[in-house]
């Protein structure tokens, strides 16, 4: 059975500035088969997969490829051994052809000449293959619908005659149908002896077209060389969950349930993106949304926010209606968004704490002359609310830049608590937060509701909106499956919720 | 989702017509070209016209270049001086040291690629945008071509080389003309047609031309998928400074001298040439067919004006709305281009605006 082992991983440690991504992974990947991974977000699934991509070098540990020790120096030394990648965020070149994209960088050529006719004639196969002879390979893949443009970036990694092929959740971004079409070539490949790894949060994906599972868990290779369809849903959750470190959740305050609701959203829906969802948060209440990624989750918040345009459905704060797709409105209502993305959509690095902090706030800070900042009030009041929040330096002419993700998050914060915010929408507020700074974020963002703020919590994490919540919903490709208060829900129950759908 | 699929693929005619990069400047040649015949009696002839082919010529050599690097996503703001330090180089190299000619232009074009290799070197290995690095050469060169030149020559004029070795020779290369039924043809004409041609088919038919597309589209999955990106990025500068030169050597053996502060300006000339012609300015999306026909608009709309008996000055307004309006008729064309799929993808996407 070893000379199958294609492709051997181990010890592989990865580091980055602040956290170890990798911390001694163990992979084995036989040619014939399909080799499942299994983790939650942040266990390090994406660094393992650009290691063996060649886009990330490990700082230690051995890669041996057919029993030879290898080091991938670069994308393209990766691709030469036979390991194609899909990666799940990477384009395609809008401007070129189907088929020139399906073969850029291992093109048909004959002294830099294109041999347009072959690679076409190859292409339309390799589409064929994938059950779409329809689309066009002499067409510029810009003018094609999104649909088809997904089709195509999974033919790009079956153009290439390659004896690995790893995809990174392909399933998230195809349609229904697309997905039983996908799991059709995957067998093909794998009766041809190609080896696959499959990544992905379904588990009843991995169950269908998996051969063996491959648990990760913060970094370390927890389980590997699970049957894929006989290991129990329940061990294959609990050895995703097992929790060495225990957050400390701020306790709740017995609500009384006759509050009037702060924020009423109903039959909300983005098209293509989430469908009919309402809910509503109360002043003093905290309101979370668990889910997958792509579950719709973070559109529900930015739809609500104004930063999308919503299709349909209504969204009412305070008793007035808001008008659709405007964040002036929806700030004026008194919201206030903490996005994902804190470095790129929320802070400006470069510039002290202060001005981060008075920057949704700046026509109060203003003094006689209409325009004219006063900075002195403007210091004072950043210093009173970064006090409050204790982010730490004090100091308030220091640069966002330096300071660490959950000093950063509570600046954040803090922002919101100058203005007149009556409710926070949170997108994932610990991501990119140390495990030991995550307690004080929890305790701010309850403070924060025990002074009669509403918050709305979206998190990949669901001890987080377990722990934190008084009510959950549960999304699942873009509807809410499932509503209850947090009391009522455990960890164990909402990932079967989110990975199966499976209700009572 | 299915029914999407289907739906995205009957193109209409006019929607593929429309989503060539250069329907717009062909578009606008058209309607410039008729405007200045009805306005300027004097420009209906076959002399003016070659006159004006001569003139598109000079700046659309080097707008290939240009037009090739944009659509691989960078910039070279020195393209404008480097035609002046390739005739400078060369003519002030030959007096100096009283070498033949030849040897001079190939001095001179060695030098020329190694300015543009820098470019590309320091621009792919410190990551800093090429709109700076380009920047600083673009000065360096503007400066060096002055002070070398008084330097040697104690003037900002350099030597008449019409008497030196060689002369005739690279004369007939670079700077002929000939006589086609009563108007004059000048040579660099072929020239550009012929680079033109070249460029158009290097980005259609072969595996270069892909990488240049996808090296100006989406350089990270380029390099992902193995595109060599650096050395076709350092190619494409080379490929400015080579064009670069040829014009330098072209100006040089049709004037004999030349004036050391010349050039500067022009590279504004070879970007809005091939954004007229339909570049996308980010990079990815182009033609060298286009950025023709933008030269050739250039030309048209320079001596028009002239021909018009309109005062000169107002050339650089009228080239600014020009570049103005292909912008916008680019946007419409990319929007028309893409409309089907756009209006599936969710209509309310605030970020993707």
């Amino acid at each position: 059975m070893d000379d199958d082992v294609l492709l051997r991983m181990r010890g592989i440690v990865k580091e980055f500035p602040g956290v170890r991504a990798l911390d001694g992974v163990d992979l084995d990947v036989t040619a014939g088969r399909v080799h499942c991974l299994l983790g939650q977000n942040g266990a390090g699934k994406s660094t393992l997969i650009k290691v063996l991509a060649g886009a990330h070098a490990p700082d230690t540990g051995t890669l041996s490829w057919q029993g030879e020790e290898v080091r991938f120096s670069s994308p393209s030394s990766a691709i030469h051994r036979g390991i194609a990648t899909i990666y799940q965020e990477l384009d395609l070149v809008p401007g070129l052809s189907v088929a020139d994209n399906l073969y850029l960088g291992h093109e048909n050529a004959s002294a830099g000449f294109v041999r347009r006719a072959a690679q076409g004639e190859a292409a339309q196969e390799v589409l064929k293959k994938l059950g779409h002879p329809e689309i066009p390979v002499s067409r510029e893949v810009g003018r094609l619908s999104a649909a088809q443009q997904q089709i195509v970036s999974l033919a790009r990694a079956l153009a290439r005659d390659a004896r690995l092929i790893v995809m990174d959740e392909p399933s998230a971004v195809l349609a229904h149908d697309e997905v039983a079409n996908l799991f059709r070539v995957i067998r093909d490949l794998v009766a041809e002896g190609v080896a696959v790894v499959y990544i992905s949060h379904r588990l009843e994906e991995i169950r269908q077209i998996g051969d063996e599972v491959t648990v990760l868990k913060d970094g370390r290779t927890l389980a590997s060389g699970l049957p894929a369809a006989g290991t129990p849903t329940q061990q294959l959750v609990s050895l995703m969950t097992g929790r060495p470190v225990e957050y400390l959740f701020p306790s709740r305050p017995r609500r009384t349930g006759s509050a009037k609701a702060l924020l009423d959203v109903e039959n909300l829906s983005l098209e293509g993106k989430f469908e009919s969802v309402s809910l509503s948060v109360a002043p003093g209440e905290i309101v979370g949304i668990a889910g997958l990624v792509g579950a719709g989750r973070s559109e529900v918040l930015e739809t609500i926010y104004g930063a999308r345009r919503r299709t349909s459905g209504a969204v009412t704060m305070g008793g007035r209606a808001l008008p659709a797709g405007s964040v002036r409105a929806a700030v004026r209502a008194g919201m206030g968004l903490a996005p994902e993305e804190r470095k790129s959509q929320a802070l400006l690095l470069g510039e002290p704490i202060v001005r981060n902090v008075s920057l949704a706030s700046l026509p109060r800070m203003t003094k006689v002359v209409p325009g004219w900042l006063d900075r002195r009030r403007e210091k004072a009041t950043a210093q009173e609310a970064t006090g409050e929040l204790e982010v730490r330096p004090g100091d308030v002419t220091r640069t966002v830049r330096t300071l660490s993700g959950g000093n950063q998050q509570k600046v954040v914060l803090a922002r919101w608590l100058l203005g007149d915010t009556r409710l926070l929408l949170l997108d994932e507020p610990t991501r990119g937060v140390d495990v030991g700074a995550r307690s004080e974020i929890y305790a701010v963002i309850r403070r924060l509701a025990d002074q009669g703020m509403g918050v709305l919590l979206v998190s990949s994490e669901v001890p987080e909106v377990l722990g934190l919540a008084d009510r959950v919903l549960v999304m699942r490709e873009g509807r809410v499956v499932h509503t209850a208060p947090a009391g009522e829900l455990d960890e164990h129950r909402v990932l079967d919720l989110v990975m199966e759908g499976i209700v009572g | 989702m299915t029914e999407s699929l289907v739906a995205g693929s009957p193109n209409p005619l006019s929607h593929r017509l429309f989503a060539r990069p250069e329907i717009g400047a062909t578009a606008a040649a058209g309607v410039i070209l008729v405007f200045f015949l009805a306005a300027a009696p004097a420009f209906r002839s076959g002399g003016s016209f070659f006159t004006v082919l001569y003139q598109s010529s000079t700046i659309g050599i080097v707008a290939i270049g240009v037009g090739l690097l944009m659509i691989g996503g960078e910039f070279d703001l020195s393209a404008g001086v480097i035609v002046t330090t390739a005739g400078l180089a060369n003519s002030m190299f030959c007096w100096w040291f009283g070498i033949d000619l030849w040897v001079g232009a190939l001095l001179s074009l060695a030098f020329c690629l190694f300015i543009g290799f820098v470019n590309g070197y320091l621009v792919m290995r410190t990551g800093i945008p090429s709109f700076l690095i380009t920047l600083g050469t673009f000065f360096v060169l503007q400066g060096a071509n002055l002070g070398l030149t008084k330097v040697v020559t104690g003037s900002v004029t350099s030597p008449d080389i019409s008497r030196m070795d060689g002369y005739p020779l690279l004369e007939g290369v670079f700077a002929s003309n000939f006589d086609a039924g009563g108007v004059t043809v000048w040579g660099t004409v072929l020239w550009w047609l012929g680079f033109t041609a070249l460029a158009a088919w290097v980005l259609q038919r072969t595996r270069t031309g892909n990488w240049v597309f996808a090296i100006g589209g989406s350089a990270d999955s380029a390099r992902a998928v193995g595109v060599p990106v650096v050395r076709t990025k350092i190619g494409l500068f080379m490929t400015v400074s080579f064009l670069g030169w040829f014009v330098g050597m072209h100006t040089l053996y049709r004037f004999n001298t030349l004036q050391a502060g010349n050039g500067v300006g022009n590279e504004f000339l070879y970007i809005i040439a091939a954004v007229v012609g339909g570049t996308l300015l980010t990079g990815g999306y182009g033609n060298a067919i286009g950025v023709g026909i933008g030269a050739f608009i250039f030309g048209t709309t320079s001596l028009g004006i002239v021909y018009a008996g309109w005062d000169p000055n107002w050339f650089k307004a009228f080239l600014g709305v020009m570049l103005l309006l292909a912008v916008l008729v680019n946007l419409y064309v990319k929007s028309l281009a893409t409309s089907t799929r756009l209006l599936r993808d969710s209509p309310g996407k605030a970020d993707d605006a």
